[in-house]
């Protein structure tokens, strides 16, 4: 199993969550979140005050994947969350030992 | 409880330290005659089952709760009294009592037992913990959930501060087994004088204890899957309420209930009993969420509703909300009895200053006053007269002072008395305007909407009252959604917290704050429609009430915008880049002007504020800021790119052409080349008006038109551009004592030029003096013309002003931009306001040779936002002049 985190721009959301219901993919966690790789924020004026947006609005999705779906998902969501600027975002993978669900308490893949 | 778990593991432990082996339930045998553990045990749960049938099949919840406390009872006292028996323990010393829903014959499916083993002294205690012990286990053994406490009889009279629950559920103690006379001497004896003494601890406590828990459930009954225990309007009000009522006792104050009342209440309690016995079943635990499948259950069932209609779930819901209104009302009262509703702090300050002066004060003659901080209605028969009450809704707008629970009460009798006579009963938009446009528009619209008279007013909203609409995000019905998008605005005078900080200068500002509000009311009735798109339900809404309210053609035109677009700002902000100027640009394109960038801006943040009380979460607030901040600027820099091409125009050429009946190449010429901003700003019959002045220039080369208006007056000049016009009239208004709101000037290809200006009146002149009116235009006309000068009129009025004592100290900026405009400079200065400051700006700039091609001024509070479009020789400015012009306005403004 596989831990995909993967950081998108807030415009992609929707898309890449279309995208992945598509190839069966609902499970997910969602976290608004503020961040800069090398897209550096940019000052706005209003009305004489400045306001500085050095940390921009993104959108993290969570989830974690059966190996065989990994290739799969993220071929989606690069797919789906590409617009080629900078700002695109990025996906992180990491191996996961073990998933159980609270309610049954099953384990392994059977629990994502 | 907080003590109960604490006593059940003593007894555990006391029990494990006897030596006993553990032995499981189907083995262990009751003690002496009863019957063993492994049949009585299917005997209770096959009399739990018939409980249950009985329900299913239509028997009451008052039934169904008095024959699970009977069973209870039943097997309590037998156990208890097997127990005492095997040990061989005296009888006296030792009571069993039932306590809180329990005592009061409450008992719910899957509730806990909240009982009391009531020991005389210390000794006894110690002698029957260990058979308590016992008596405890076997009962859960029988699927009883037993929440026990101990306490001896003298501990029962000393108050636990820090544990007032205890003491609240020992008010619904009810004698169950054991020792009468110990029990007689608790009831009747040791707990009246205590309780009497402890009444006013045990008042703040529960009401500390209510007020926590409706705050938790954001202070409404009207959640989307309500706890029918525990939020507004279950059956915790009802408790809450009973001991209210039980520690105040017999008040005449609280003696107005009727039989009326009191049926309604009873009615209520059953019918919420029968939701949460439901629920108990359904869920097989203590769960008490009326969830959407259990709204559809019960719907089916027509569950605790006798008249034989059928009704979809959202119908069935409007009967929970009403019976949990009852209930929630008849809590509040009591809950007011001693304590005020909470006040802001500007109420705060208002009333200690009105009593300073006025203990009372009586607004509209003898009918209604201020009391507490509270409107109480004087004279109940004026009431008859439907705009008394109207002027007393709109008082609590203007004020923020709210209704009493008292005085909604005595309207409430008034307006569901259709047998009383009732004058004066329509309400105008005249009247409804003054409500929505002020400071507290939700101080009203909601005791209004409680009352049934929102929907007098506006029946449209008929359709989304009490009605859940199943959503996975919003928490709230659609009316409670709709009022709440109000209380969040009116909530930005103090903003609450961070996200509302941005947003409040611009409702602090806000002109017509009675389209955007009629707008909120409005905007999601469609819900309750059968459409597809709520969005064109709630736009027909809007025709209806419209043409009834007799709105203006270009007020009707703005509400329509709002509600049309009320989904498109919250849209962009999640779904487009909005750091891309094309999603800006196109943004920028929908709202065309910067007001209604402003209401549509405010709507939105209402609008997801509203949603639930996570919804607007910082993240979403920056995003619909950065929107509107990069729209605001997006719009004030392309203003002179936009420029109105009359031909393309063939509807607003007709319009204006069956209204001024003029040649149509005559209404051409005078739009040709103003900015497309003129176009956004004002409306087709507004352009008629501007356009008739424009055919009088002929004959008297400057047209001035003066209107009064909500915050002051509004002069509208047309001439032909001539230099130094825009300072010219800055300066006679700032003579005259006029403060500038806000400004705007356009010029047509032709030259023509038509300025507005938006001023207050300091000194009340004009109000107070109609004859001024005529001396103020010819004085302005006399300066423009040349036949007067302007500089003694402003020398008379400087010696005569004072400056303005500084509220906020604003530092000066002043920037320009030669990438705003294909053809001039854009200047933006924003800097303290004071007396004359445009004069100065706009003379500064006269003197530097600076045509003023567009203008745009506005104030927000003491801060001055002002922004030119400047040519020279009609040219940009070089970055010389610039620099040269910088200097001047710096040494100019500060």
């Amino acid at each position: 199993m596989m831990k995909l985190e993967a950081i998108i721009q807030p415009s992609r959301f929707e898309s890449v969550k279309d995208a992945l219901r598509e190839i069966g993919i609902e499970g997910m966690t969602v976290t608004e979140v503020r961040g800069h790789g090398r897209q550096k924020g940019h000052t706005e004026v209003y009305r004489g005050r400045e306001y500085t947006v050095d940390l921009l609005p993104k959108i993290k999705l969570e989830m974690v994947l059966p190996d065989k779906l990994v290739n799969t998902v993220v071929d989606t969501i690069l797919q789906a969350a590409k617009t080629g600027k900078i700002g695109d975002g990025k996906i992180f993978l990491m191996r996961v030992e073990e998933a159980i669900r609270i309610r049954n308490e099953e384990r392994g893949e059977s629990a994502l | 409880m907080r003590n109960a778990a604490k006593v059940r593991s003593e007894f555990v432990s006391t029990a494990a330290r006897s030596g006993l082996p553990p032995q499981p339930p189907h083995a262990r045998k009751m003690p002496g005659p009863a019957k063993p553990l492994n049949v009585l045990a299917p005997e209770v749960e096959a009399e739990r089952q018939r409980i249950r049938a009985n329900f299913d099949s239509g028997s009451s919840a008052k039934q169904t709760l008095h024959a699970l406390c009977e069973l209870a009872d039943n097997i309590l006292g037998l156990i208890f009294g097997d127990v005492m028996k095997i040990h061989e323990a005296p009888e006296e010393g030792l009571a069993l009592l039932a306590l809180g829903g329990y005592g009061r014959r409450m008992l719910f499916p899957y509730s806990d037992l909240d009982i009391l083993f009531l020991f005389e002294n210390e000794k006894t205690e110690t002698e029957f913990r260990p058979f308590i012990s016992e008596f405890s286990r076997t009962m859960w053994d029988l699927g009883f959930r037993v929440s026990s406490a101990g306490r001896t009889i003298d501990e029962c009279k000393r108050i636990e501060e820090d544990n007032a629950e205890f003491h609240l559920a020992l008010l619904d103690r009810r004698f169950l087994s054991g020792d009468q006379e110990l029990f007689d001497k608790l009831d009747k004896r040791i707990l009246p004088p205590s309780e009497k003494q402890s009444r006013s601890f045990l008042f703040s406590q529960l009401h500390r204890l209510t007020k926590e828990r409706l705050a938790r459930y954001g202070n409404t009954i009207f959640h989307l899957e309500p706890n029918v225990k525990e939020a507004p309007g279950g059956l915790r009000d009802y408790q809450a309420a009973f001991w209210l009522r039980q520690i105040l006792g017999d008040r005449p104050d609280l003696r107005g209930s009727t039989a009326a009342d009191e049926g309604m209440a009873a009615d209520a309690v059953e019918f919420q009993s029968a939701i949460r016995c439901l629920l108990h079943y359904g869920n097989a635990r203590n769960d008490n969420t009326l969830s959407y499948e259990m709204q559809e259950e019960a719907a089916r069932r027509s569950l605790a509703v006798r008249d034989g209609i059928e009704r979809s779930a959202a119908e069935w819901m409007r009967l929970y909300f009403r019976h949990a209104r009852t209930l929630n009302r008849q809590l509040l009262r009591y809950l007011d009895q001693k304590m005020a509703q909470p006040v802001s702090l500007r109420e705060r300050l208002v009333n200690v200053a009105r009593s300073v002066t006025r203990p009372e004060q009586q607004v509209s003659g003898a009918h209604f006053a201020v009391r507490a901080g509270q409107f109480e209605i004087l004279d109940q028969p004026a009431l008859a007269d439907r705009s008394i009450i109207y002027s007393l809704f709109t008082e609590a707008a203007r004020s923020g002072t709210m209704l009493s629970r008292d005085a909604e009460r005595i309207i409430n009798y008034v307006v569901s008395h259709s047998e009383l006579p009732a004058r004066n009963q329509v309400m105008s938009w005249e009247v409804l305007k003054e409500i929505v446009a002020a400071d507290y528009p939700g101080m009203a619209l909601r005791p209004m909407h409680r009352l049934g008279i929102l929907m007098e007013i506006l029946p449209e909203l008929r359709a989304i009252d009490s009605l859940v609409v199943r959503d996975f995000y919003h928490r709230y019905t659609v009316d409670e959604h709709s009022l709440r998008t109000i209380e969040h605005l009116q909530a930005l005078a103090e903003p609450p917290d961070a996200r509302g900080t941005q947003f409040a200068p611009i409702w602090k500002m806000q002109e017509r704050r009675d389209l955007l509000i009629f707008a909120l009311l409005l905007h999601d009735t469609g819900k309750g429609m059968p459409v597809e798109n709520h969005v064109q339900g709630s736009l027909t809404a809007l025709t209806s009430a419209a043409s009834r309210l007799e709105l203006a053609p270009e007020e009707e035109a703005e509400v329509r915008f709002l509600i049309e677009h009320h989904l498109d700002m919250s849209a962009t902000v999640q779904r487009r880049d909005i750091f891309d100027p094309g999603t800006v640009s196109a943004f920028a394109a929908t709202v065309g002007t910067l007001e209604r960038l402003q209401r549509l801006c405010l709507l939105t943040y209402a609008d997801i504020h509203a949603v639930n009380p996570e919804a607007l979460t910082p993240w979403k607030a920056e995003m619909l800021w950065q929107l509107f901040v990069a729209t605001a600027n997006h719009l004030s820099r392309s203003l002179d790119r936009d420029r109105l091409h009359a031909s393309d125009e063939s509807s607003l050429l007709e319009q204006i052409q069956s209204a001024a009946d003029a040649p149509k190449t005559e209404i051409e010429r005078f739009l040709e080349g103003f900015p497309r901003r003129y176009l956004a700003m004002h409306s087709p019959p507004q352009i008629a008006a501007h356009f008739s002045l424009y055919r009088k220039l002929g004959s008297a080369p400057i047209q001035t038109e003066l209107k009064a208006e909500r915050h002051g007056f509004s002069l509208t000049l047309l001439t032909a551009d001539r230099p130094r016009l825009f300072s010219t009239i800055a300066g006679v208004l700032a003579a005259w004592g006029m403060n500038i709101i806000k400004a705007d000037a356009f010029a047509n290809a032709a030259g023509v030029v038509l300025d507005t200006f938006h001023f207050a009146d300091l000194h009340r002149t004009l109000e107070l003096n109609p004859s001024e009116v005529e001396r103020f235009q010819k004085s302005l006309i006399e300066v423009l013309s040349g036949k007067a000068a302007l500089e003694p009129l402003l020398h008379s009025r400087e010696s005569a002003s004072r400056a303005r004592p500084l509220k906020v100290a604003i530092s000066s900026a002043v920037s320009f931009d030669d990438t705003a405009s294909a053809h001039s400079t854009l200047l933006e200065i924003v800097t303290q306001d004071r007396a004359g400051l445009l004069y100065d700006i706009g003379s500064a700039l006269a003197r530097l040779d600076c045509n003023i091609e567009v203008a745009l001024i506005d104030t927000e509070g003491q801060k001055a936002i002002d922004v030119f479009y400047l040519t020279s020789r009609g040219k940009k400015l070089e970055p010389q002049k610039q620099e040269v012009l910088r200097e001047v306005l710096q040494g100019t403004i500060s």
